[in-house]
Protein backbone atom coordinates (compact mmCIF):
# COMPACT_ATOMS: atom_id res chain seq x y z
CA UNK A 1 0.00 0.00 0.00
CA UNK A 2 2.67 2.08 1.15
CA UNK A 3 4.39 1.53 -2.58
CA UNK A 4 1.29 2.17 -4.54
CA UNK A 5 1.55 5.91 -2.56
CA UNK A 6 5.00 6.95 -3.23
CA UNK A 7 4.05 5.48 -6.88
CA UNK A 8 1.05 7.83 -7.13
CA UNK A 9 3.32 10.73 -5.62
CA UNK A 10 6.36 10.41 -8.02
CA UNK A 11 3.70 10.39 -10.83
CA UNK A 12 1.69 13.94 -9.68
CA UNK A 13 5.09 15.37 -9.01
CA UNK A 14 6.10 14.16 -12.87
CA UNK A 15 3.22 15.11 -14.10
CA UNK A 16 3.00 18.76 -12.77
CA UNK A 17 6.35 19.36 -14.05
CA UNK A 18 5.51 18.94 -17.20
CA UNK A 19 1.76 20.41 -17.45
CA UNK A 20 1.46 22.04 -14.20
CA UNK A 21 -0.77 20.97 -11.29
CA UNK A 22 -4.33 23.05 -13.18
CA UNK A 23 -3.92 20.84 -15.82
CA UNK A 24 -3.40 17.03 -14.60
CA UNK A 25 -6.22 14.94 -14.25
CA UNK A 26 -6.78 12.35 -11.84
CA UNK A 27 -7.45 9.90 -14.75
CA UNK A 28 -3.31 10.73 -16.45
CA UNK A 29 -1.95 10.34 -12.94
CA UNK A 30 -3.35 7.23 -12.48
CA UNK A 31 -2.14 6.34 -16.10
CA UNK A 32 1.46 8.03 -15.35
CA UNK A 33 1.24 5.48 -12.18
CA UNK A 34 -0.18 2.41 -13.86
CA UNK A 35 -2.94 1.94 -11.71
CA UNK A 36 -6.75 2.18 -11.96
CA UNK A 37 -8.28 5.69 -10.91
CA UNK A 38 -10.01 3.68 -8.15
CA UNK A 39 -7.01 2.75 -6.84
CA UNK A 40 -6.30 6.22 -6.98
CA UNK A 41 -9.33 7.26 -5.07
CA UNK A 42 -8.78 4.58 -2.35
CA UNK A 43 -5.46 6.18 -1.30
CA UNK A 44 -5.72 9.69 -2.32
CA UNK A 45 -9.97 11.04 -1.94
CA UNK A 46 -9.67 14.05 -4.23
CA UNK A 47 -6.96 16.38 -6.25
CA UNK A 48 -6.96 18.32 -3.15
CA UNK A 49 -5.98 15.99 -0.83
CA UNK A 50 -2.88 14.47 -3.14
CA UNK A 51 -1.94 17.86 -3.87
CA UNK A 52 -1.82 18.30 0.00
CA UNK A 53 0.41 14.89 0.04
CA UNK A 54 2.64 16.34 -2.76
CA UNK A 55 3.59 19.74 -0.83
CA UNK A 56 3.76 17.92 2.24
CA UNK A 57 6.78 15.30 0.62
CA UNK A 58 8.55 18.09 -0.61
CA UNK A 59 8.74 20.38 2.69
CA UNK A 60 9.80 16.99 4.39
CA UNK A 61 12.78 16.82 1.27
CA UNK A 62 13.34 20.12 1.68
CA UNK A 63 14.36 20.50 5.65
CA UNK A 64 15.99 17.13 5.13
CA UNK A 65 18.64 19.01 3.22
CA UNK A 66 18.65 21.54 5.86
CA UNK A 67 20.01 18.36 7.68
CA UNK A 68 22.36 18.22 5.90
CA UNK A 69 24.13 21.36 7.05
CA UNK A 70 27.63 21.08 8.38
CA UNK A 71 27.85 17.78 9.01
CA UNK A 72 31.83 18.25 8.72
CA UNK A 73 33.85 21.36 8.87
CA UNK A 74 35.16 20.93 5.16
CA UNK A 75 34.01 22.16 1.83
CA UNK A 76 33.21 18.86 0.45
CA UNK A 77 30.27 18.70 3.06
CA UNK A 78 28.95 21.74 1.44
CA UNK A 79 29.38 20.17 -1.92
CA UNK A 80 26.73 17.25 -1.10
CA UNK A 81 24.66 20.19 -0.02
CA UNK A 82 24.92 21.37 -3.39
CA UNK A 83 24.27 17.92 -4.75
CA UNK A 84 20.99 17.29 -2.62
CA UNK A 85 19.81 21.25 -3.64
CA UNK A 86 20.04 20.09 -7.23
CA UNK A 87 18.22 16.74 -7.23
CA UNK A 88 15.87 18.58 -5.19
CA UNK A 89 14.99 21.86 -7.34
CA UNK A 90 15.54 19.64 -10.95
CA UNK A 91 12.74 17.56 -9.21
CA UNK A 92 10.20 19.53 -8.30
CA UNK A 93 10.20 22.31 -11.08
CA UNK A 94 7.03 23.33 -10.74
CA UNK A 95 7.15 24.63 -7.28
CA UNK A 96 8.46 28.23 -9.11
CA UNK A 97 5.18 28.11 -11.44
CA UNK A 98 2.88 27.74 -8.45
CA UNK A 99 5.05 30.41 -6.48
CA UNK A 100 4.58 32.77 -8.56
CA UNK A 101 1.06 32.70 -9.65
CA UNK A 102 -0.27 32.21 -6.54
CA UNK A 103 -2.64 34.64 -5.65
CA UNK A 104 -3.38 34.05 -1.82
CA UNK A 105 -0.29 34.55 -0.20
CA UNK A 106 -1.68 33.22 2.98
CA UNK A 107 -2.00 29.96 1.46
CA UNK A 108 -0.17 27.31 4.06
CA UNK A 109 2.32 25.78 1.29
CA UNK A 110 2.86 29.27 0.29
CA UNK A 111 4.10 30.38 3.53
CA UNK A 112 6.21 27.10 4.01
CA UNK A 113 7.93 28.16 1.07
CA UNK A 114 8.82 31.26 2.26
CA UNK A 115 10.14 29.79 5.24
CA UNK A 116 11.91 27.25 3.68
CA UNK A 117 13.87 29.70 1.12
CA UNK A 118 14.10 32.51 4.10
CA UNK A 119 15.75 29.36 6.36
CA UNK A 120 18.09 28.16 3.24
CA UNK A 121 19.29 32.10 3.13
CA UNK A 122 20.34 31.58 6.78
CA UNK A 123 21.90 28.68 6.50
CA UNK A 124 24.41 29.82 3.52
CA UNK A 125 25.13 32.98 5.43
CA UNK A 126 25.95 30.96 8.59
CA UNK A 127 28.23 28.41 6.36
CA UNK A 128 29.73 31.56 5.02
CA UNK A 129 30.42 32.62 8.67
CA UNK A 130 31.55 29.42 9.75
CA UNK A 131 34.27 29.01 6.61
CA UNK A 132 36.09 32.58 7.65
CA UNK A 133 35.87 31.62 11.20
CA UNK A 134 37.98 28.46 10.18
CA UNK A 135 39.78 30.54 7.85
CA UNK A 136 38.82 29.35 4.47
CA UNK A 137 37.51 32.58 3.89
CA UNK A 138 39.12 35.86 3.73
CA UNK A 139 37.53 38.30 6.10
CA UNK A 140 35.32 40.67 5.30
CA UNK A 141 36.84 43.45 3.51
CA UNK A 142 33.62 45.65 3.64
CA UNK A 143 30.47 45.20 6.05
CA UNK A 144 27.77 42.94 4.66
CA UNK A 145 29.81 41.89 1.88
CA UNK A 146 29.30 37.83 2.99
CA UNK A 147 25.59 38.94 3.48
CA UNK A 148 25.46 39.67 -0.33
CA UNK A 149 27.44 36.50 -1.59
CA UNK A 150 25.29 34.59 0.38
CA UNK A 151 22.00 35.74 -1.39
CA UNK A 152 23.78 35.80 -4.77
CA UNK A 153 24.24 32.12 -3.87
CA UNK A 154 20.81 31.55 -3.13
CA UNK A 155 19.64 33.37 -6.39
CA UNK A 156 21.54 30.98 -8.01
CA UNK A 157 20.64 27.77 -5.85
CA UNK A 158 16.99 28.41 -6.48
CA UNK A 159 17.17 29.81 -10.30
CA UNK A 160 19.40 28.14 -12.06
CA UNK A 161 17.72 25.78 -13.37
CA UNK A 162 14.70 28.06 -14.26
CA UNK A 163 17.47 30.77 -16.10
CA UNK A 164 18.81 27.85 -17.95
CA UNK A 165 15.61 26.79 -18.92
CA UNK A 166 14.92 30.31 -20.12
CA UNK A 167 17.56 30.63 -22.43
CA UNK A 168 17.40 27.07 -23.38
CA UNK A 169 20.70 26.16 -21.88
CA UNK A 170 21.84 22.86 -21.25
CA UNK A 171 22.50 21.98 -17.80
CA UNK A 172 23.82 19.46 -15.46
CA UNK A 173 24.33 18.68 -11.80
CA UNK A 174 28.41 19.98 -12.87
CA UNK A 175 27.12 23.05 -14.52
CA UNK A 176 25.26 23.59 -11.31
CA UNK A 177 27.95 23.01 -8.59
CA UNK A 178 30.38 25.28 -11.22
CA UNK A 179 27.87 28.14 -10.57
CA UNK A 180 28.16 28.00 -7.10
CA UNK A 181 31.93 27.42 -6.47
CA UNK A 182 32.66 30.03 -9.19
CA UNK A 183 31.03 32.39 -6.71
CA UNK A 184 32.74 31.61 -3.42
CA UNK A 185 36.35 31.45 -5.17
CA UNK A 186 37.62 34.57 -5.10
CA UNK A 187 36.86 35.17 -1.55
CA UNK A 188 39.27 31.85 -0.82
CA UNK A 189 41.95 32.17 2.00
CA UNK A 190 45.44 30.58 1.24
CA UNK A 191 44.51 27.77 3.42
CA UNK A 192 40.86 27.14 2.02
CA UNK A 193 42.01 27.74 -1.62
CA UNK A 194 44.31 24.47 -1.52
CA UNK A 195 41.22 22.56 0.29
CA UNK A 196 39.82 23.89 -2.75
CA UNK A 197 41.87 22.58 -5.14
CA UNK A 198 42.31 19.66 -3.28
CA UNK A 199 39.07 18.34 -2.99
CA UNK A 200 36.53 19.88 -5.16
CA UNK A 201 38.74 21.15 -8.34
CA UNK A 202 39.51 17.77 -9.10
CA UNK A 203 35.79 16.56 -8.79
CA UNK A 204 34.15 19.18 -10.70
CA UNK A 205 36.90 21.11 -12.73
CA UNK B 1 -2.10 20.16 6.03
CA UNK B 2 -0.74 19.62 9.67
CA UNK B 3 0.70 22.99 10.86
CA UNK B 4 4.87 22.06 11.32
CA UNK B 5 6.68 23.12 14.23
CA UNK B 6 8.09 26.38 13.34
CA UNK B 7 11.05 27.36 14.53
CA UNK B 8 11.62 31.33 14.76
CA UNK B 9 14.41 32.52 12.17
CA UNK B 10 15.72 34.66 14.97
CA UNK B 11 15.74 31.65 17.17
CA UNK B 12 16.65 29.53 13.92
CA UNK B 13 19.94 32.14 13.31
CA UNK B 14 21.10 31.92 16.63
CA UNK B 15 20.65 27.83 16.58
CA UNK B 16 22.76 28.10 13.47
CA UNK B 17 25.34 29.70 14.64
CA UNK B 18 26.03 27.39 18.21
CA UNK B 19 26.16 24.79 15.56
CA UNK B 20 29.06 26.60 13.65
CA UNK B 21 30.48 27.17 17.12
CA UNK B 22 30.69 23.21 17.97
CA UNK B 23 33.47 23.15 15.62
CA UNK B 24 35.73 25.05 17.91
CA UNK B 25 34.70 24.74 21.26
CA UNK B 26 32.64 21.33 22.01
CA UNK B 27 34.81 18.05 23.30
CA UNK B 28 34.59 14.13 22.93
CA UNK B 29 31.75 13.38 25.12
CA UNK B 30 31.85 10.29 27.71
CA UNK B 31 31.01 6.07 27.15
CA UNK B 32 28.27 7.32 30.22
CA UNK B 33 26.50 9.44 27.10
CA UNK B 34 25.15 6.66 24.99
CA UNK B 35 23.37 5.39 28.43
CA UNK B 36 20.08 6.80 26.42
CA UNK B 37 20.83 3.60 23.70
CA UNK B 38 20.57 1.17 26.07
CA UNK B 39 18.54 2.48 29.62
CA UNK B 40 14.94 2.16 28.40
CA UNK B 41 13.64 1.19 32.11
CA UNK B 42 11.53 4.67 32.23
CA UNK B 43 9.37 2.84 29.75
CA UNK B 44 7.86 1.04 32.09
CA UNK B 45 6.98 4.06 33.89
CA UNK B 46 4.89 5.62 30.79
CA UNK B 47 1.60 7.09 30.45
CA UNK B 48 -0.19 6.48 26.78
CA UNK B 49 -1.02 9.28 24.56
CA UNK B 50 -2.91 8.64 21.15
CA UNK B 51 -2.13 11.29 18.58
CA UNK B 52 -4.43 11.07 15.80
CA UNK B 53 -3.48 13.91 13.07
CA UNK B 54 -3.52 14.44 9.53
CA UNK B 55 -0.43 13.35 7.20
CA UNK B 56 0.09 13.10 3.81
CA UNK B 57 -3.42 13.19 2.63
CA UNK B 58 -4.49 10.94 5.28
CA UNK B 59 -5.31 10.29 9.27
CA UNK B 60 -2.28 8.87 11.14
CA UNK B 61 -2.38 7.09 14.41
CA UNK B 62 0.64 7.58 16.54
CA UNK B 63 1.41 6.47 20.53
CA UNK B 64 3.40 8.94 22.38
CA UNK B 65 4.66 6.98 25.85
CA UNK B 66 5.73 9.88 28.26
CA UNK B 67 7.47 9.67 31.05
CA UNK B 68 4.93 9.69 34.21
CA UNK B 69 8.15 12.12 36.17
CA UNK B 70 8.88 14.04 33.68
CA UNK B 71 6.56 14.66 30.77
CA UNK B 72 9.51 16.12 28.25
CA UNK B 73 11.26 12.50 28.51
CA UNK B 74 8.49 10.70 25.61
CA UNK B 75 8.86 8.49 22.68
CA UNK B 76 6.38 8.40 19.94
CA UNK B 77 5.54 5.39 17.58
CA UNK B 78 3.67 5.58 14.14
CA UNK B 79 1.28 2.89 14.61
CA UNK B 80 -1.07 3.07 11.21
CA UNK B 81 -2.82 5.20 8.77
CA UNK B 82 -6.14 5.65 7.65
CA UNK B 83 -8.38 7.73 5.23
CA UNK B 84 -11.21 7.57 7.40
CA UNK B 85 -10.66 9.79 10.52
CA UNK B 86 -13.49 7.60 12.52
CA UNK B 87 -11.46 4.25 11.95
CA UNK B 88 -8.50 6.29 12.76
CA UNK B 89 -9.83 7.69 15.79
CA UNK B 90 -10.91 3.87 16.95
CA UNK B 91 -7.92 2.47 15.78
CA UNK B 92 -5.86 4.75 17.60
CA UNK B 93 -8.12 4.00 21.10
CA UNK B 94 -7.96 0.48 21.18
CA UNK B 95 -4.17 0.67 20.31
CA UNK B 96 -3.63 3.05 23.25
CA UNK B 97 -5.53 0.83 25.39
CA UNK B 98 -3.92 -1.87 24.79
CA UNK B 99 -0.06 -0.14 25.52
CA UNK B 100 -1.35 1.39 28.82
CA UNK B 101 -2.01 -2.05 30.04
CA UNK B 102 -0.27 -2.10 33.57
CA UNK B 103 -0.99 -4.20 36.77
CA UNK B 104 -0.71 -1.23 38.48
CA UNK B 105 -3.95 0.95 36.45
CA UNK B 106 -3.53 3.41 34.08
CA UNK B 107 -0.90 5.73 34.40
CA UNK B 108 -1.00 9.04 33.85
CA UNK B 109 0.86 12.80 33.03
CA UNK B 110 -0.05 15.38 34.36
CA UNK B 111 1.28 18.84 33.82
CA UNK B 112 2.42 19.70 37.47
CA UNK B 113 5.97 18.36 36.66
CA UNK B 114 6.53 20.79 34.15
CA UNK B 115 6.02 23.65 36.71
CA UNK B 116 4.90 25.94 33.91
CA UNK B 117 5.16 29.62 34.68
CA UNK B 118 2.01 31.40 33.81
CA UNK B 119 3.09 35.01 34.54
Amino acid sequence: MYNTKIKILNASVRLFNENGIDSVRLQQIADEAEISVGNLAYHYKSKDVLIEAVYERIFEEFHEIFRHYLKRPDLADFDIQISIYYAFFSKNRFYLSEFFKANNTTAPHYLQWQDCTAKMLLQLRSRLQFLVKNNELLPEKEPGQYELLAEQMWMSLVFFIPKSNMIGQQYDEISYKKNIWNLLKPYFGPEGLEEFRAMIVPVLF
Amino acid sequence: MKTRFNMDTKAYDTFLQGLNEQYFVEKRGNQSDFRLYFDDLWLADTAVIDDVHRSHGAWAVDLIFASIHNPLKFIKRHITTHSCPKRAAQQGEFMRRAAAKDQRGTLSVSVNPLQVCKN
